[in-house]
């Protein structure tokens, strides 16, 4: 019997009974659809928290915060680590930077700002892929480039309140108006005798602005011979305040505070990290977290789809029901054709392929029942949390995500529940008995 | 194995098995039959009600196994046969006739005649050209998209008939093919039957306790308590 006549009795078969197979197929649409929507809620918050944490961070960069020694102590990195870092491969470019331990004050004719002053090495900055604003980077020992937002510290020298009391920032119109580049800037650092130095610098450049809106760089990047001229000033490493020379090994820093490993591309991330992990380097990546993420999703999502699979197998007892029912109606008919040459297998098949066409028919209205449900979590969802709680949600969050693989799981697990159930009825139907069919006795 | 004999039954023996595991009775039905039915040949099985011969009729359509003996259908020995294969020669070598027709209600005439080409996988063109060709044998042409409930007995049973035959099966086993017609119906019937027997040639064995239907066949069997008793040419 060709599959093409095979369809043809089902379509049969499922006319004499529309009411019966219309719930039947609404069940197993409402179950393959609750599925869905369950598990769609863990894809939608994985998508939303890894979208999430990959804004907050730059995807290639692995944090070094240091190595452990063979007793496992903790060291910071020198330059020898960082020749090694440079040396692995993949690796872009190793940024290393030292703060000055102390907050110096920054003056500009009448203007003045306190903030960090960082000693960066440029030319791996620019290979890590710093970009300037306007300006040029620094080529002598005493040119600056401050940070994008370094302006916006710089304030009028006044007796009068310059911040604003809501915002806690210094009111428009007391910052600095004008260009930046090419200004003198005196940088005054203090001793622990709080006799004061003051090394005057010359602006070349000004930082691209952050990536992420939320971040803000106020930094003045000063070369290595200014931070070890303070450094000589205060007879401490980094400039510290409040620490006795006398007591100290070494008057300077020869590590470095924040080291940052750059790699090709993303997947170099995870090859570069496992390297520096077996070298027992202290490392923070965003394929780190990530892998956290979404181990702890994928157990998530594999629970939930569990919770699904049984509202599907509770709909799998009506498509058990249906063909039972449906068996033991057309027993005279099987008995018929059964007497007249019907293989038991073609017998067979066609309950099988009756099961399978309610599972598969169900299952498509539940992926379109599911997406529009999905639709309304993410419209709806928001709007009664944010009414309840009058709190506004994190931009683009998504409660509720449907993707290819997860239709592709919830229509298997679906179509493999529904053949299931309609195995037993379909081998009922071949064991009826001809005789007692072509008699009515069953 | 004569190839001049369509059916040949060998020492059958039939019991049926009655009651519970242990207190299982059993009755013997068919006890010690033999005969044979040459190509082309119509035989008729005649006895009383009860006598065994529809568990004869049952036991050559392979509808239940043997206890015992052999039978042979066009050189085969379909007594050992397993369902499915029973199911296959069923479809390939034999035509059936049911006393109640057998029709399924929810198809029409000519759904119901095209069932065994379906089955067999024929396409749907042959299959529709062969299904229109049989309903005109039978008389019924403009009848195919009638259901058997609007169809008058021996309406039906030509339909039945026609499905038997579209196959063209070499034999044809007919259980009290007239037992739900009128006399004159069941006259044209019998007819019908010689004239295919002339006609294509086809073996009928029929099941009948009529004495009219008993004298249409070219030799009769008669059956009593399940043993045969008499074999002889019908006048």
């Amino acid at each position: 019997m060709k599959f093409r006549d095979q369809l043809r009795f089902i379509r049969q078969n499922i006319k004499k009974n529309k009411i019966r197979t219309f719930m039947t197929i609404l069940a197993t649409a409402m179950g393959c659809a609750f599925l869905i929507v369950l598990a769609s809620i863990a894809y939608g918050l994985q998508e939303s928290i890894v979208e999430d944490t990959l804004e907050q961070q730059i995807i290639t960069q692995i944090d070094i915060y240091g190595q452990e020694d063979e007793k496992g102590n903790f060291q910071s990195l020198t330059l020898e680590n960082i020749e090694y870092l440079e040396s692995i491969e993949q690796v872009k470019a190793v940024t290393r930077r030292n703060q000055l331990r102390q907050m110096p004050l920054f003056a500009m004719d009448d203007y003045e700002a306190e903030t960090a002053a960082v000693a960066a090495h440029f030319p791996s900055e620019v290979a890590s892929g710093l970009t300037l604003r306007e300006g040029r980077l620094p080529e002598n020992r005493g040119e600056v480039v401050v940070g994008s937002h370094f302006i916006k510290n710089l304030a009028e020298v006044t007796d009068e309140n310059i911040y604003d009391e809501e915002t806690g920032e210094i009111k428009e119109g007391y910052i600095y108006q004008g260009n930046l580049v090419d200004e003198v800037l005196e940088m005054t650092v203090i001793n622990n005798d709080d006799e004061k130095d003051s090394i005057p610098l010359k602006i070349v450049g000004v930082l691209e602005a952050p990536t992420r809106e939320w971040m803000q760089d106020k930094n003045v990047y000063i070369s290595d011979k200014v931070f070890s001229e303070v450094e000589k000033f205060t007879g401490t490493p980094g400039g510290e305040l409040g620490v006795d020379p006398k007591e100290l090994d070494s008057t300077s820093i020869e590590t470095f505070d924040e080291v940052k490993v750059y790699a090709d591309n993303l997947e170099a991330v995870q090859g570069i990290a496992d390297k520096l992990d077996e070298e027992n380097y202290m490392t923070y990546s965003v394929v780190n977290e990530m892998k956290q993420i979404n181990m702890f999703f994928a157990i998530g999502k594999a629970g939930l789809i569990l919770v699904g699979t049984i509202a599907i197998i509770i709909a799998s007892i009506g498509i058990y029901n249906t063909m039972t029912m449906a068996v033991t109606e057309r027993a005279p008919d099987i008995g018929i054709m059964k007497a007249i040459g019907a293989n038991p297998k073609t017998i067979k098949q066609i309950f099988l392929l009756e099961s399978s066409y309610i599972g598969i028919i169900g299952a498509l209205i539940g992926v379109a029942v599911a997406y529009a449900t999905s639709a309304l979590v993410n419209i709806g969802l928001p709007l009664i949390l944010e009414t309840a709680f009058d709190e506004s949600l994190p931009e683009g969050l998504q409660f509720s995500s449907i993707p290819v693989s997860l239709i592709l799981i919830s229509v298997g697990i679906c179509l493999l529940v529904t053949i299931l159930s309609g195995l037993r009825p379909a081998k009922k139907a071949t064991e009826i008995d001809v005789l007692k069919a072509m008699r009515r006795e069953i | 194995m004569n190839k001049e004999i369509m059916l040949d039954i060998k020492q059958l023996h039939h019991e049926f098995i009655l009651g519970k595991k242990k207190q299982q009775t059993r009755i013997s039905v068919l006890k010690d039959i033999s005969f044979q039915v040459k190509k082309g040949e119509v035989v008729t099985l005649v006895g009383k009600s009860g006598s065994g011969k529809s568990t004869l009729l049952n036991l050559i359509s392979g509808f239940i196994h043997p206890t015992r003996g052999e039978i042979w259908i066009n050189g085969s020995e379909v007594s050992t046969f397993t369902e499915k294969q029973f199911a296959n020669f069923r479809l390939k070598h034999m035509g059936f006739i049911f006393q109640n027709f057998q029709l399924i209600p929810s198809m029409t005439a000519f759904q119901n005649i095209e069932l065994p080409l379906i089955l067999k996988g024929e396409n749907e063109n042959k299959r529709k050209q062969m299904t229109l060709d049989m309903l005109e044998k039978v008389g019924l042409k403009e009848f195919g998209d009638y259901y058997p409930s609007e169809l008058s007995g021996g309406q039906q049973q030509r339909i039945s008939i026609a499905r038997a035959l579209i196959l063209e099966p070499p034999l044809i086993l007919a259980d009290e093919p007239t037992g739900s017609l009128d006399s004159e119906t069941e006259a044209s019937l019998l007819e019908f039957i010689q004239q295919l027997n002339e006609d294509l040639g086809i073996t009928f064995l029929i099941i009948t306790h009529d004495e009219v239907v008993a004298r249409t066949g070219h030799r009769t069997i008669a059956i009593r308590d399940g043993r045969l008793v008499e074999s002889g040419v019908s006048q």
